[in-house]
């Protein structure tokens, strides 16, 4: 079962390797968000007036610390966007190519091989994602933020990172993975790709809003229930797969 | 051959929607044989092979493939069965030892690189291992196809239109092939719409539209479909010998045809040709030649189909 899975995404990270624009763009949209983070969090509290924003954010350091505090949600956009190339292209390119019937021959079952999808996808984006933190937390500290960044890199921010970002990457991949093997074709594969978006925006408008604030344990309990959520769309992700009108109606 | 049945099917059907593509199929295939799926387009041939691969679902009835029910344990039948599709599709930026490979790691207890270099060398393309397969051409990429339905050496194979679109070298080549796997053992199913590679490959040939028409060896088919007539080519006139042969109770036809040919349909072909012979001979006839008119498969299918159709 394993070997199986782990079979489809080597296959998967093959085909990513032999595409160069792949590569670039795993590398290049994180290093650009990043780039935005650290130059937004360097010139807002510049040239913003910190009064603008209400009586509890008194000067640029509270300004920055308001801007960093935001930067962990929007990392989560990482693994979402590439999701949304590497998820929905993942069934309809195996459609487009005429692999999908040879290997629906082969011993291979319909989760394992959405599942190898998936995490073919799943993996590089989060590695990216957590490099991109990294990233963006040394750079800050170069850049004498040490005592901005100290008071986000809590309890909260690792169990974000760790696992809230993960569960909800499972989910933007599992919807990309639905959208590819429901697509007609690559063009209606790409226009089914903004749902992988959705569950990043819903979290990223509840933190922005300060409508939640996120503890610990409701970083914790979220997770989970996104988890939950990963499984249960998982199995209805085999029963979407279709295999039949798959191999019926592509001509 | 060996005798018992590996492949069979009752009453398998498959609709779509309104449509029924395939109606109530019962066959049996032996081991060791190689039956030939002969019908118009949408005769549902690929429907079947479908169905038999565990693919796609029956609507109706039910099939057995080694054992086992192809719809309720497509991956234990996917072990041993080897599915050439119709379209040979590969990816294409990776190499051909790549996605054979890639195949070959689904199955259980296959080394998947040994599998591959064995398959690609057997194929003859061992020379092409690490060319990726977009720069294959079609026949090249026919045979890595086929090389990916025996990466796992299956006992059964189901050829989708196998030399499709082939030149005839290539075509003749994946024949041989096809040979030369039914003396390994295999049973194969082959569908096609090449009259005289399914008579040429096939040991029993089943003629398809929608529902079974008929399905029997090509010279069984033949017979069922034309009375026998046997031709005899005189040395010279054939006015004295076809009156002799009009007289002869068991004679039922006798025509001229061409020149010298004389086209006679018996009571029966195999008892009465010597009497035939004697009569002609009596009668003056110098014989040059006694041989059964043999009409094409082609004429035989198409006889099959039109009855159908009408």
């Amino acid at each position: 079962m394993r070997r199986r899975i782990w079979n489809v995404v080597r296959m998967e990270w093959a085909g990513m390797a032999a595409t160069p624009s792949s590569l670039l763009f795993l590398v290049v949209i994180p290093l650009i968000l990043v780039a935005q983070a650290l130059f937004l969090s360097w010139i807002v509290p510049r040239f913003v007036n910190p009064a603008i924003l209400g009586p509890t954010v008194t000067d640029a350091g509270a300004l920055r610390l308001l801007i960093l505090r935001q930067f962990p949600f929007f990392v989560l956009l990482i693994p979402a966007m590439v999701a949304n190339v590497f998820a929905t292209l993942g069934i309809v390119e195996e459609k487009v190519s005429r692999t999908l019937e040879p290997l629906l021959a082969t011993p291979v079952r319909t989760w394992e091989l959405l599942a190898g999808k998936i995490l073919s996808g799943a993996l590089p984006g989060l590695v990216v994602a957590w490099a991109s933190a990294a990233l963006f937390v040394a750079i800050g500290y170069a850049l004498g933020w040490g005592s901005q960044l100290s008071s986000i890199l809590t309890a909260t921010f690792f169990l974000d990172t760790l696992l809230l970002m993960p569960a909800v990457s499972l989910l933007s991949f599992i919807l990309g993975v639905i959208g590819s093997s429901r697509a007609r074709d690559a063009k209606e594969a790409q226009n089914l790709a903004v749902l992988v978006i959705f569950p990043i925006f819903g979290l990223i408008a509840v933190q922005v809003t300060g409508l939640v604030q996120f503890t610990p344990v409701r970083t914790l309990l979220l997770s989970l229930a996104f988890l939950a959520v990963d499984v249960i769309l998982l199995r209805g992700a085999v029963r979407l797969f279709g295999r039949e009108s798959i191999v019926t109606r592509w001509k | 051959m060996i005798d018992h049945v590996v492949i069979s099917t009752e009453g398998l059907s498959k609709r779509f929607g309104d449509r029924v593509a395939v109606d109530a199929l019962t066959v049996a295939v032996r081991a060791g044989e190689i039956v030939g799926l002969l019908g118009p387009n949408g005769a549902g041939k690929t429907t079947t092979l479908r169905m038999l691969a565990g693919i796609i679902a029956p609507s109706a009835g039910r099939a057995v493939v080694d054992g086992r029910n192809p719809a309720s344990e497509p991956e234990r039948v996917h072990e041993s069965i080897g599915f050439l599709t119709e379209s040979p599709g590969f990816y294409e930026r990776l190499s051909a030892e790549r996605n054979l490979a890639y195949f070959a790691a689904f199955y259980e207890g296959v080394d998947a690189q040994v599998a591959a270099a064995r398959e690609l060398a057997r194929l003859g393309l061992a020379d092409r291992a690490r060319d990726k397969v977009g720069t294959f051409s079609k026949g090249m990429k026919q045979r890595l196809a086929l090389a990916r339905v025996l990466l796992h050496e299956p006992r059964i194979l189901f050829l989708d239109e196998p030399t499709a679109g082939l030149d005839p070298e290539a075509a003749r080549n994946l024949r041989e092939l096809i040979v030369s796997l039914r003396e390994r053992g295999c049973t194969i199913l082959l569908s096609t719409h090449n009259l005289s590679e399914a008579e040429e490959l096939s040991d029993r040939i089943a003629v398809f539209r929608t529902r079974l028409l008929a399905i029997d060896t090509p010279k069984a088919l033949r017979e069922r479909q034309f009375e026998r007539r046997l031709r005899v080519r005189l040395a010279d006139g054939v006015e004295p010998s076809l009156a002799a042969l009009r007289e002869e109770p068991y004679v039922r036809e006798a025509r001229a045809e061409g020149d010298g040919v004389l086209v006679v349909l018996l009571a029966d072909p195999d008892s009465d040709r010597p009497r035939l012979v004697s009569r002609i001979v009596q009668a003056g006839g110098r014989i040059l030649e006694v041989r059964e008119d043999e009409r094409p498969l082609e004429d035989a299918y198409l006889s099959l189909v039109r009855e159908e159709e009408s």
